[in-house]
């Protein structure tokens, strides 16, 4: 068990940065998401702690130790690749078996160890296939076999479900996390799907253009996003632009773009500055328009109605923008497109975020 | 060393040796032949030699350079033409109509004359062409009073031979495209309402417009640099700008002039690639 | 109504087609075989003039064991090809793996450089290392230095020395280009994951590249020696007098004049080089199809 720490990250490519300035600490035994478009260097950051990638400036720490110049094959790591990566020559036997027999481990030995992450994965009985006669989804264990068996210090897995269909994959999530706790092992899981990343991760980072915009716990990140881009990544969010009107204690008068007026949470704010508030599409309320006014309170048509089964998602002009608001469907009224509506919602849902 | 240091080192020792090799059998050469052909004397004289362009002019001066040089590309776009009459149809045949095992067997047995000796195949012919050879025979079996049939030595002959070895080149080339135009694009057609002709027209043969285009520039240049081939099946008659230049390297020992028409026919083949280069970019084929 | 009449007369059509399309390939293999069969039959013929009726014998075989020149260039051919095997496979396989996992300055032009001895007239290429060949082996220091370590005999522009340098630059295109493919096919990341596993690079060629690129490495070979083996052009040019490959030596005789002798000697050729290819397609699917 370990812990892996970046500190100062820089690689350039031309004048582009995969990575400017990333240092996050990746703490022992925990499930840690690298979560961000494509091109915002999450990948980059996972293969230079693998080794793969040199970086211009910047280390690589693990327990402790500067492993920036260590050669990938003596970090001690396990990785799971996008496409498995199996050996196409080898047996599921040969495949696991192929980091203990290169540290030269006796034959017993390794199968006696071979056979017992076989079984944590499932995959007892399918020792002399060829990774050409698995489903996708008995690839994926054998090289979640393949990684653990050499008992690595931490556990790399590079968009490891991104080839598995859904119904796989939800099923692959609960292996992943199953095993993770099981072994204890440090893990570092690249992926571009945000509900993947809440569903498995202890902690995650949200990263854009080569930089981390968040970190934290899923649910901290997903209530109180930082700025629009780490709302709008993790979730989806409406953002109502406006400027303070008046602050009294703790709480601050907004004036809203959209017109009408919410109230928020001060946290420093000063009367006249412009602010950014986001909304979660579920914290609103809909009902039909009662022409009721006051804060937190905004009246628009139905422009569009997304049935989804156990739930429902509107899309609802107000002014110059649309809204997005969810609603269960076990609330029994359900509006069409020309209704108009009035949107409610409380004070704390409003999260301030940079613009 | 750093990493970066290390990759230079091991790219250098891995493409290095082969790429000497090069340098030195073909790369070199083509340097040295250039140079020769710009020589007035022999390099086989042991004299002084001076500069000259009269090598180049001799081309354009001597008479019987350009019918010579005509023939060539005659009888290069002959044998191209025939090889795409003959083996379009079949690797059509072959990508879309036949399938599963009979398609590898066909295939296979397509391909593996082209991979046996060149020389033994032009050779064959002979025994087919030939007075009195395979063809003669049977009409003469039809026919008892027909003159006979000497078809060896003439143009046709070579023709006739080079198809032969030169159309499995655009049989491959015409598969490979042709194989890659997945059957729902057809079927898309059809659906839209075009007839099966229409559909080729449309939509096959623009698609393997690159395998036909390959196929031909892999035919074209090797044939009109033949020499083996007009002078088995051709004879003294058959003569063609590489017969010419063989000439001047093994009978007159002139080479400063042989070197001068190899690099007109260079010219002639990087000419026709200039000329056909919007094609072949728009087709994607250089790439 | 029209719609299903259509329908019903779909199936049969397509069949129609499968049938036609092997009727027409067939008379295309006729065309590749029949000349080579012909030659063939023509071998175990007894008339030296080629005259029939066909009489089974096999005294042209006979006369072929006894002319020792034909022989000498039949093993100068082995020689040459198996060398030409070994060194074209080593050098072109070493080449390809460095274009498959290394991204650098000037790749797409050394993959240019393939072309010319691809596309470039033999003939063009064969004088051209004639004439170049003549200028080294003429320049007194390289003369003496190649007579001191390969011996005199082998030493001059034309001679088997030369001729396998230039059976090899043919050869290492297509040495490349096999291997390429093979390497294309698979992924980086294999690669990568033994090292994360632990295994150094040297480990990770041999027990992880090796094998898997092997067949594409088998089939290049075979490429090489029947390249090697069926060259013409360049060992044309560059033979020395009275020394000479089994292709050079049958286009002397040839020019000659036709004797079943050819014949017997050209059947042989083609019995080996076909054998080859048959083997060759176990290892390498032609036509991208995999």
């Amino acid at each position: 068990m370990s812990a892996v720490e970046v500190v100062g990250c820089v690689k350039r490519y031309g004048a582009v940065a995969a990575l400017d300035d990333v240092s996050l600490a990746f703490s022992n035994g925990e499930f840690f998401g690298l979560l961000g478009p494509s091109g915002s260097g999450k990948t980059t950051l996972l293969r230079a702690i693998a080794g793969f990638i040199e970086l211009d400036s910047g280390r690589v720490l693990l327990d402790g130790d500067d492993i920036g110049h260590v050669p990938v094959h003596k970090r001690d790591i396990g990785m799971v690749f996008q496409n498995y990566a199996l050996f196409p020559h080898m047996t599921v036997f040969d495949n696991v078996a192929f980091g203990l027999s290169v540290r030269k481990m006796d034959g017993a030995e390794i199968k006696r160890r071979v056979d017992e992450i076989l079984g944590l994965v499932r995959l007892g009985g399918l020792q002399d296939r060829k990774p050409k006669q698995l489903s996708g989804g008995q690839q994926q264990r054998v090289a979640l076999a393949r990684a653990l068996v050499t008992r690595p210090k931490v556990l790399l897995l590079d968009e490891p479900l991104g080839a598995l269909d859904k119904h796989l994959r939800e099923e692959m999530q609960v292996e992943l996390r199953r095993i993770q706790r099981e072994v204890g092992i440090t893990t570092i899981f690249v992926t571009h799907d945000q509900e993947e990343a809440m569903t498995l991760c202890d902690r995650i980072a949200i990263m854009n253009q080569g930089a981390i915009v968040q970190v934290g716990a899923p649910l901290d990140v997903y209530e109180h996003p930082l700025n629009r881009f780490a709302a709008g990544f993790l979730g989806v969010a409406n953002f109502l632009e406006g400027r303070v009107a008046s602050v009294a204690g703790s709480e601050a008068r907004i004036d809203l773009a959209l017109g009408g007026q919410a109230l928020a949470g001060a946290g420093g704010l000063a009367a006249g500055a412009p602010v950014v508030i986001a909304v979660r599409p579920e914290k609103i309320d809909i009902a039909a328009a009662d022409g009721d006014a006051g804060p937190n309170r905004l009246s628009g048509a139905v422009t569009g109605a997304v049935f989804s089964g156990s739930s429902t998602t509107y899309r609802v002009a107000v002014g110059e923008q649309v809204l997005a608001v969810f609603q269960q469907n076990s609330v029994p009224r359900r509006f069409q497109a020309g209704d108009r509506v009035t949107l409610h919602w409380s004070p704390e849902h409003n999260v301030l975020v940079a613009p | 060393m750093t990493p970066r240091q290390r990759q230079r080192g091991a790219i250098f020792a891995l493409t290095g040796p082969a790429y000497i090799w090069l340098a030195v059998t073909i790369f070199l050469p083509l340097a040295a032949m250039l140079y020769c052909s710009v020589l007035d004397i022999s390099p086989l004289i042991p004299e002084p030699s001076h500069f000259t362009l009269r090598n180049y002019a001799a081309f354009f001066q001597k008479s019987f350079y350009l019918p010579l040089t005509w023939w060539s590309l005659l009888i290069g776009i002959w044998t191209t033409l025939f090889s795409f009459l003959v083996g379009y149809p079949a690797a059509y045949g072959l990508a879309k109509k036949i399938k599963g095992r009979w398609r590898e067997a066909l295939f296979l047995l397509i391909v593996l004359p082209f991979w046996s000796n060149a020389l033994v195949r032009i050779f064959s012919w002979t025994m087919v062409l030939r007075q009195g050879g395979l063809i003669d025979m049977m009409v003469h079996a039809v026919f008892p009073e027909a003159p006979s049939m000497a078809i060896l030595f003439t143009y046709p002959a070579v023709v006739v031979g080079l198809v032969h070895s030169y159309v499995p080149y655009m049989i491959l080339t015409c598969y490979v495209s042709l194989q890659a135009i997945d059957d729902s694009l057809m079927e898309a057609a059809r659906s839209l309402g075009a007839n099966n002709w229409t559909v080729f027209r449309r939509v096959v043969f623009p698609l393997s417009l690159p395998g036909i285009i390959s196929g031909a520039i892999l035919i074209f240049v090797p044939v009109i640099g033949s020499f083996m081939e007009p002078r088995i099946l051709g004879g003294a008659k058959g003569a063609t700008l590489g017969m010419n230049i063989e000439e001047q390297f093994t009978v007159t020992a002139n080479w400063p002039l042989g070197a001068a028409l190899s690099f007109t026919l260079l010219a002639i083949v990087l000419i026709i690639f200039a000329v056909l280069y919007p094609i072949l970019k728009r087709q994607g084929i250089w790439s | 109504m029209s719609a299903t009449a259509q329908q019903g007369s779909r199936a049969p059509r397509a069949d129609l087609g499968g049938l036609m399309a092997k009727i027409y390939l067939g008379v295309v293999l006729l065309f590749l075989y029949v000349p080579i069969f012909v030659m063939a039959a023509l071998a175990f013929n007894r008339s030296p003039l080629y005259e029939l009726p066909f009489q089974f014998d096999l005294i042209w075989f006979k006369t072929l064991a006894n002319n020792p020149r034909l022989l000498q260039a039949g093993w100068n051919s082995i020689y040459i090809a198996i060398l030409n095997t070994v060194i074209a496979t080593a050098l072109g396989t070493m080449a390809a793996l460095a274009f498959a996992r290394y991204s650098f300055r000037g790749r797409g032009l050394m993959q240019l450089m393939l072309l010319p001895p691809i596309t470039i007239p033999w003939l063009v290429i064969g004088t051209a290392m004639l004439v170049f060949f003549f200028w080294v082996f003429n320049w007194g220091p390289f003369a003496a230095a190649c007579g001191a370590v390969f011996g005199a005999a082998n030493c001059g522009p034309r001679s088997l020395f030369t001729i396998l340098l230039g059976h090899v630059a043919l050869s290492l295109p297509y040495v490349i280009i096999v291997v390429g493919a093979r390497l294309a096919d698979f992924p980086k990341s294999v690669e990568e994951a033994a090292a994360t596993l632990g295994a150094t690079p040297w480990q990770t060629f041999w027990r992880v590249s090796a094998p898997i690129i092997a067949p594409g490495v088998v089939a290049a070979a075979l490429f090489a020696f029947a390249t090697s083996f069926d060259q013409f052009v360049i060992s044309y040019f560059l033979a020395p007098p009275g020394v000479t490959t089994l292709p050079v030596a049958i286009y002397t005789s040839i020019r000659k004049g036709f004797t079943p002798e050819i014949n017997a000697i050209s059947t042989i050729i083609i019995v080996v080089s076909m054998g080859i290819m048959l083997i060759t397609a176990r290892f390498y699917k032609f036509g991208g199809e995999r």
